[in-house]
């Protein structure tokens, strides 16, 4: 299968760089499958679920907004944050979407406020999907290639 | 004899216990000074790719339509002071302020009015107030800052208040990190965001990307919407980062120094301390000899 190069960046680091089959994205449209000659696009990312493929094997991602950059031979991902799904922890997420949540009925006064909660729960419920999703999986047909560490 | 020389033994006492202090301090700040610096650079990727992406779309689209891209004719000036939270770092904290006042000198005398500071670091508030000019908010800054959130409620508030027309310029002070032994303060405008600023990058820019006609989907103001605040975020977080990396290096090299200077100190007061010792015995064996001369006699 043709490949194309995947980069995936926060502020923080590169997360990823390497050779892809395909990668499905959330954006605020829906949900696109990138695979090599996509067309030229730069799309706003949702908190969701990404996936990459390589070689028959699958590796997900938590990420949360940011924007996809699609290049003839290239794409470029600038999350706010993605992580692979080993690497959420589902309590520590579980108690965030509650904290977020409980913040939202009692002190969200403004809508600045009302949609920052929102955005935060947002993304606490990708998180806790991927992991959800994936963990029972145990490592059958996930890849570790690529991943940048710290 | 046993006087001066019990003296001096206890001041090589005491420097040799500050040597200790001032090597681990030391330390402490190299390991510390590496680590922002590694975050530092894994934040380059992301903001030149954040640029990039600006700089394509400023071209397609209306610049005014943006909040964070109005230029305004107003005076009002917000600045964010990036200072470290502890002293003992060298000159970190005078260089910065001590630009900061020619700067803000020049403003003035330029009609610029009085601008409100907004602190990041303990050390600000006690510079600021010296000068006079209005502290309007403080944050805490972590002294080993890697994550982003860390400086979001920051970034939330200067967004805010250049929108709402509180501020018509948004400045920052922080300390450049040249090298471990090089700091240089800057100030810089932070909003409204200048594509030109930009610059530096450019040239890397198209020698590495690809120009086209890319889609954009929703449409390009909204990719716009979210980029805008990003960039102000990262050139924040950048700025934090460069500080703190500058503030470590300072530290340390201000404490290799205090070390050296202990050193030698030490080495002084030995010498002092031998020279009184045998001067005593010189002394003790001279008033042996003299009294069993007289007792001869």
């Amino acid at each position: 299968m043709k490949t194309f190069k995947l980069e995936i960046t926060t502020p923080e680091r590169v997360v990823y760089s390497d050779e892809v089959d395909s990668v499905t994205l959330p954006t605020v449209n829906g949900e696109i499958t990138v695979l090599a000659h996509h067309l030229p696009i730069v799309t706003v990312l949702k908190a969701g679920e990404l996936v990459i493929r390589k070689a028959g094997q699958e590796m997900p991602f938590a990420v949360a907004g940011g924007f996809a950059q699609v290049e003839p031979k290239k794409l470029v991902i600038l999350a706010d944050s993605a992580e692979r799904f080993d690497e959420i922890d589902e309590q520590r997420a579980e108690e965030a979407r509650r904290r977020a949540e409980e913040l939202k009925k009692t002190v969200a006064t403004d809508d600045v406020q009302f949609a920052q909660l929102a955005g935060r729960i947002d993304r606490e419920l990708a998180r806790l999907k991927v992991v959800r999703k994936y963990k029972h999986r145990g490592h059958i047909g996930i890849t570790q290639e690529g991943i940048q560490k710290e | 004899m046993p006087r001066a020389t019990r003296e001096i033994r206890r001041r090589i006492r005491s420097v040799t216990n500050t040597r200790k202090v001032t090597k681990a301090m030391e330390l402490v700040a190299s390991a510390k000074m590496r680590r922002a610096v590694q975050a530092m650079l894994a934040t380059r990727p992301y903001a030149k790719r954040a640029w990039e992406l600006l700089l394509d779309l400023a071209s397609r689209t209306d610049r005014e339509a943006h909040g964070l891209l109005r230029r305004s004719l107003g005076q009002k000036v917000g600045l964010v002071l990036v200072s470290s939270n502890r002293g003992l770092v060298g000159g970190f904290n005078t260089q910065l302020v001590n630009s900061l006042v020619q700067y803000l000198e020049r403003e003035q005398a330029s009609g610029g009015g009085k601008p409100d500071i907004v602190l990041l670091g303990k050390k600000g508030r006690s510079i600021v107030h010296k000068y006079g000019y209005p502290a309007v908010a403080e944050f805490a800054k972590l002294d080993v800052i890697s994550r982003i959130q860390d400086i979001r409620p920051l970034v939330h508030l200067v967004i805010n208040d250049f929108r709402s027309g509180k501020y018509d310029r948004i400045m920052m002070a922080y300390t450049d990190f040249i090298s471990t032994l090089v700091q240089k303060p800057q100030i810089r405008q932070l909003l409204p965001l200048e594509p030109s600023s930009a610059d530096q990058t450019r040239s890397e820019v198209n020698a590495t990307s690809w120009r086209g006609e890319y889609l954009f989907e929703p449409n390009p103001d909204d990719v716009f919407e979210v980029l805008l605040p990003r960039l102000v975020e990262i050139q924040l977080f950048q700025a934090v980062l460069e500080s703190t990396a500058a503030e470590h290096a300072s530290r340390m090299v201000a404490m290799r120094n205090a070390s050296d200077a202990a050193s030698d100190l030490i080495d002084d007061l030995t010498l002092s301390f031998n020279q009184a010792r045998q001067a005593g015995i010189t002394q003790d064996l001279a008033e042996i000899s003299a009294s069993r001369v007289a007792v001869e006699a």
